[in-house]
C-alpha cells in the first residue's frame, strides 16, 4: 500500500481535489436525500411514512405517471426526428452547411428561453391557436366544415395529455440538434463500402436501412437513449414554466414539497423514487434492448 | 439489372427528403422569431385574441424599459460573476485530474469515465435539497459563492469528460522526451502538455461558462431575494410580465447563441454527452 502511494503520489495529488469535491457535494448529498426520505418528518425516526403518504396522494401519482409518459414519448419522438434529420443531413446536396447550422440553432438557446417562446406559441391567445383558427376559418370558407371554434382556443397548459405533449414538444425542440449530431456522428462512422456492397446486391433503400444502418448505428443509439433518458426523467425547467401545477412531474413535485410546503422528508422520498426510476430504466435498457452491444 | 427493380420506399424518400428538411428548419426557427417579435411589438399586436404574425408596430419601448429598470444589471452581474468563477474553478480542479485520467490504463479509464457519467444520473432536485439545507446553515443562501459551489457539482464531471478527450490526443512521448532531457514531471506537464491542451481547455471553459449562465434548478433552490438572469426571466413569467419576459429571455439568449455559434466547429459527439441539457 505504501509502495503504491509512493509510486502514484503525483497522480493522486492531481486527482484528489476532483474526487473529494464529487464525494462531498454529490455522493454525500445523494445519500443524505435517501436518508431524509426514510425519516419521519415529525418524530425523526426511521419509517416508511413518507412513501405511504406519497402514494396516497393523487397529485404524486399524477406526477409519477406524467414523468414516465413524458420520458417515453420524448425518447421516441426525439429518436425519430433526430434520426430523420441525421439521415437527411448525411446526404450530399447544395447548401447542406446552411441547413446544418440552422437546424443546430436551438443549441444556442437556453432551456428557460425556449420555454418562454413556447409559452407565447401555446398560450390560449397564442400563435398556434391563431394558426388553428385561421386554418379552420379557411376550411369554413371553402365549405368543408360548418362550425369552427367550438374547440378553439385550446388551453394547452390546462393539464392532461395535451400538456404532456406540449412539454414533450418543448424538450424535443431544444434537444433535437444534439440528438441529430450524436446520430450523425454514428452514421458517418459506418464505412461507405458496406453501402456500396448492398447496392451492388440490389438491396432496396428500406432493406439497407433496416439491415445495415440500424444495426451498425446501435452504439450511437444506445448512447443517445441513455443520455436523453436521464435528462427526460429529471425534466424540471420546462414543466415548471409551461405546465406548473396542472401537470406536475417528479422533479417539480419534489421542489414544491421542499420550497412551498417546507417538507424536506417528503421531497427526499420523491427524489429517491425518481433516482430508482432512472436506474431501473437504464439497467433494463442495457440488459434487454442493447444487450451489452452498444456501450463498449 | 438491379436498377429496374422497384424501390417505392426509396423513391418516396428521395422526393420528400428536401421539403421535409425545409419544414424542420422552419419549425426550428419559428419559436425564436416569435420570442423576438414579442419583445419588439406593441401590446395591441400581441395581447389580443388574434395575434399578428408579422411585425406591424415596431417598438423599442420594452427594451428601453428593461434596460432602464435597474433590475437587469444586478441579475446580469450576478449571472456573469457566478458563471466566470464557476468556469475558472472548474478548470483549476478538473485540468490536473483529467490529465491523470487520460494517462490511465484503458480499462481503469473506462471505469472512471463511467462513474463520472453515473453522477449525472442523480436527479438535480435530489442533490439540491440537502445542499440547500446545508447552505442555509452555512449562510450561503443568496450568495455568489454558494451558487458557484453548486454549479460546480454539475460542471466538474462535464468538463472532466471533455478534457480527458483533449489530453488523450496529446502523445505521451512528448512528455517522455522532455523528461529524458531532464525536466521533472511537473515541469513537463506545465511547459509541454498544458500549452498544447490550451485551446481545448478554452473551449471546455466556455461550455462551462454557458451552462452556468443558463443554470436554473440550483439557482432556484439557493436564491431567496437575489436573482440570477434565468431566475429573473422566471420571475416575470410568474408575474405575467409578458414583454419583460420576452426581453429578458432575449438578453439571456444573446451570449449563448453567439458563443454556441462560434463553437460549432468544435462540437464533437464525445464532448456532447455532458452538454445535453
Amino acid at each position: 500500500m505504501g509502495k503504491f502511494l509512493k509510486k502514484y503520489c503525483f497522480e493522486i495529488i492531481l486527482i484528489l481535489p476532483l474526487t473529494l469535491y464529487i464525494m462531498y457535494f454529490t455522493l454525500v448529498p445523494v445519500l443524505e436525500t435517501i436518508r431524509l426520505g426514510f425519516l419521519d418528518g415529525a418524530t425523526n425516526e426511521f419509517s416508511l411514512s413518507n412513501y405511504n403518504y406519497l402514494f396516497g396522494r393523487d397529485d404524486f401519482r399524477k406526477a409519477f405517471f406524467n414523468t414516465v409518459v413524458i420520458a417515453l414519448l420524448g425518447l421516441i419522438a426525439q429518436l425519430t426526428v433526430g434520426l430523420t434529420l441525421a439521415l437527411m443531413l448525411k446526404r450530399a446536396f447544395k447548401g447542406k452547411g446552411i441547413f446544418r447550422a440552422l437546424i443546430l440553432t436551438p443549441m444556442g438557446i437556453p432551456t428557460i428561453v425556449s420555454g418562454v417562446a413556447l409559452l407565447y406559441i401555446f398560450d390560449t391567445q397564442g400563435y398556434f391557436n391563431e394558426v388553428l383558427y385561421r386554418g379552420s376559418e379557411a376550411l369554413k370558407y371553402l365549405g368543408l366544415i360548418s362550425e369552427t371554434y367550438r374547440f378553439i382556443p385550446i388551453d394547452w397548459a390546462e393539464g392532461g395529455m395535451r400538456t404532456i405533449l406540449l412539454v414533450v414538444f418543448g424538450d424535443m425542440w431544444k434537444v433535437t440538434p444534439i440528438v441529430t449530431l450524436l446520430l450523425l456522428a454514428g452514421l458517418e462512422s459506418i464505412p461507405g463500402t458496406v453501402y456500396e456492397a448492398a447496392r451492388i446486391d440490389g438491396a432496396s433503400m428500406w432493406q439497407t436501412f433496416t439491415n445495415i444502418t440500424l444495426p451498425l448505428l446501435k452504439p450511437a443509439i444506445t448512447m443517445t437513449v441513455v443520455l436523453r433518458a436521464v435528462d427526460l426523467f429529471r425534466i424540471f425547467e420546462l414543466p415548471m414554466i409551461l405546465a406548473r401545477k396542472s401537470t406536475p412531474v417528479l422533479a417539480t413535485f419534489a421542489f414544491e414539497e421542499y420550497r412551498v410546503y417546507n417538507n424536506p422528508n417528503v421531497s427526499g422520498a420523491a427524489s429517491t423514487i425518481l433516482l430508482v426510476i432512472i436506474f431501473t430504466f437504464i439497467l433494463l435498457y442495457l440488459k434487454y434492448v442493447d444487450k451489452g452491444e452498444g456501450l463498449a | 439489372m438491379n436498377e429496374i427493380k422497384k424501390d417505392k420506399f426509396g423513391t418516396v424518400v428521395n422526393k420528400i427528403s428536401f421539403p421535409l428538411l425545409i419544414l424542420f428548419t422552419i419549425a426550428t426557427l419559428i419559436p425564436i422569431y416569435i420570442l423576438i417579435k414579442v419583445s419588439i411589438s406593441k401590446p395591441a399586436d400581441v395581447l389580443t385574441q388574434h395575434p399578428t404574425f408579422l411585425i406591424h408596430n415596431f417598438t423599442t419601448k420594452h427594451w428601453s424599459k428593461v434596460l432602464a429598470s435597474g433590475k437587469l444589471w444586478p441579475a446580469f452581474n450576478r449571472s456573469f460573476t457566478v458563471a466566470s468563477f464557476t468556469a475558472l474553478f472548474a478548470i483549476i480542479i478538473a485540468t490536473p485530474a483529467s490529465y491523470v485520467i487520460s494517462r490511465l490504463d484503458k480499462k481503469v479509464k473506462y471505469v472512471v469515465i463511467l462513474s463520472l457519467f453515473f453522477t449525472r444520473m442523480f436527479p438535480n432536485v435530489g442533490i439540491a435539497l440537502p445542499i440547500s439545507v446545508k447552505f442555509i446553515k452555512w449562510n450561503l443562501i443568496d450568495s455568489n459563492l454558494g451558487l458557484v459551489l453548486a454549479h460546480l457539482i454539475e460542471q466538474l464531471p462535464f468538463i472532466t469528460w471533455i478534457l480527458v478527450g483533449t489530453f488523450e490526443t496529446i502523445p505521451v512521448d512528448l512528455e517522455k522526451s522532455a523528461m529524458i532531457d531532464g525536466a521533472s514531471r511537473i515541469r513537463a506537464l506545465i511547459s509541454i502538455v498544458i500549452p498544447i491542451a490550451t485551446p481545448g481547455i478554452a473551449v471546455a471553459a466556455l461550455y462551462v461558462w454557458l451552462n452556468s449562465w443558463n443554470e436554473f434548478t440550483y439557482a432556484l433552490y439557493l436564491s431567496l431575494s437575489e436573482n440570477t438572469l434565468p431566475l429573473q426571466v422566471y420571475y416575470y413569467i410568474n408575474r405575467g410580465g409578458f414583454f419583460q419576459t420576452a426581453t429578458y429571455a432575449t438578453i439571456l439568449a444573446i451570449p449563448v447563441a453567439l458563443i454556441t455559434y462560434a463553437l460549432q466547429k468544435h462540437l464533437k459527439s464525445d464532448s456532447l454527452g455532458g452538454a445535453i441539457k
